[in-house]
């Protein structure tokens, strides 16, 4: 009997961790899936958000979204934000869901822009400010206030200047 | 034999489902010890915060993917009214408050099920730009009536909730039950 306790709980302890660890990379990986199934390396501006807007819950309809799901498994990946009259921000997740970077337009007024490299990888010669990601893969994420249909229609417009594409 | 290896595959079973419940019920702690409660709304630190350790990167991803960091917006819920019922589409409320010490902020109502309502009214949210300054009050409603801010609850039905987002808050930010809006219900239907 002892032996089955005994292996039973060795059990429920690594099921316990590796379910601890596995969660978040778990759903990152489904909204990477989501988000980048039109394209990788690539921004992907959203719909004005309506109560036909399903995907995630709680969405803000407050806001024009940008999302690009980056690879840099080829290198490099070089990240702009056009500047938006109101506020507006960028976050970069990494795989395990950790928002490891965030810049808004207190920050930098005219726009951002950011080359992503790998951690640990050499530093390229840029004017860009130099970023790294503690993943290969993950996701960058603009919102851009727009409240109404005609700032929406305009931050779509400004959005269509973003860069997210391998260096 | 047959015997034996039934045992073994049922000890692995139960290892595997006491392994996943005891995580569960640990997110579900943990996750409530960053609740927050202002008022009669409620707030979750962990959306937005920075993972200190597995379980708060698993709490977070749980409760807030891909949210914006504190420093950007904090998010408040309310489900509630003053009497522990939960908001009614047959009640009419207002929404009172006074400026909020961050840039801007926005009120949202979502249905039961955490989308927004499909009414036709294109009316899901109020936020700071819209208003002026000083105090101010929304009719949170079915129909606008003469408010000149207001959110429709026509199709919520019951247990619609409201959102209020937060964005850059300043320094000096300190939400609690007298800096935050203050719900007050004005009237039922009869057949309520």
């Amino acid at each position: 009997m002892g032996k089955y306790v005994q292996t039973a709980i060795l059990i429920a302890i690594i099921t316990h961790v590796m379910l601890l660890f596995a969660l978040p990379r778990g759903l990152m990986h489904v909204a990477m899936q989501r988000l980048g199934a039109a394209g990788e390396n690539a921004w992907h501006s959203g719909e004005r958000v309506t109560a036909r807007s399903r995907q995630i819950v709680r969405p803000s309809p407050d806001f024009a979204y940008a999302s690009c799901v980056y690879d840099l498994s080829r290198g490099p990946v070089r990240i702009t934000v056009t500047p938006w009259p109101s506020y507006w921000s960028l976050s970069l997740y990494g795989a395990n869901s950790d928002n490891f970077y965030v810049i808004d337009d207190r920050e930098a007024r005219r726009g951002a822009a950011i080359l992503l490299i790998r951690a640990g990888s050499r530093h390229p010669e840029t004017d860009d400010t130099v970023v790294e990601s503690p993943s290969g893969r993950g996701i960058a994420l603009i919102r851009r206030l727009a409240p109404s249909p005609e700032t929406h229609a305009g931050a779509v417009a400004a959005a269509s200047a973003d860069i997210c594409a391998p260096s | 034999m047959l015997r034996r290896a039934a045992a073994w595959v049922l000890t692995v079973l139960i290892g595997v489902v006491i392994g996943a419940a005891s995580l569960w019920a640990t997110l579900e702690i943990g996750g409530s010890s960053f609740g927050a409660h202002f008022g009669l709304w409620s707030h979750n630190r962990a959306a937005g915060s920075t993972a200190a350790g597995p379980y708060t990167r698993a709490i977070i991803a749980r409760d807030g993917l891909l949210a914006l960091s504190a420093r950007e917006a904090l998010y408040f819920n309310l489900d509630r009214d003053a009497g522990g019922r939960p908001l009614d589409e047959s009640c009419v409320y207002e929404l009172r408050g006074a400026p909020l010490a961050a840039r801007w902020w926005s009120v949202t109502l979502y249905g039961d099920d955490g989308f927004l309502v499909d009414n036709g009214d294109n009316a899901y949210s109020v936020d700071a730009s819209r208003i002026g300054a000083g105090t101010w009050s929304i009719r949170i409603a079915p129909v606008q009536g003469s408010a000149p801010y207001w959110l429709s609850s026509r199709g919520a039905g019951r247990g619609f909730a409201l959102t209020l987002r937060v964005y850059n808050p300043q320094d000096d930010f300190r939400p609690s039950a007298e800096s935050l809006p203050v719900l007050s219900q004005v009237s039922c239907a009869e057949a309520h």
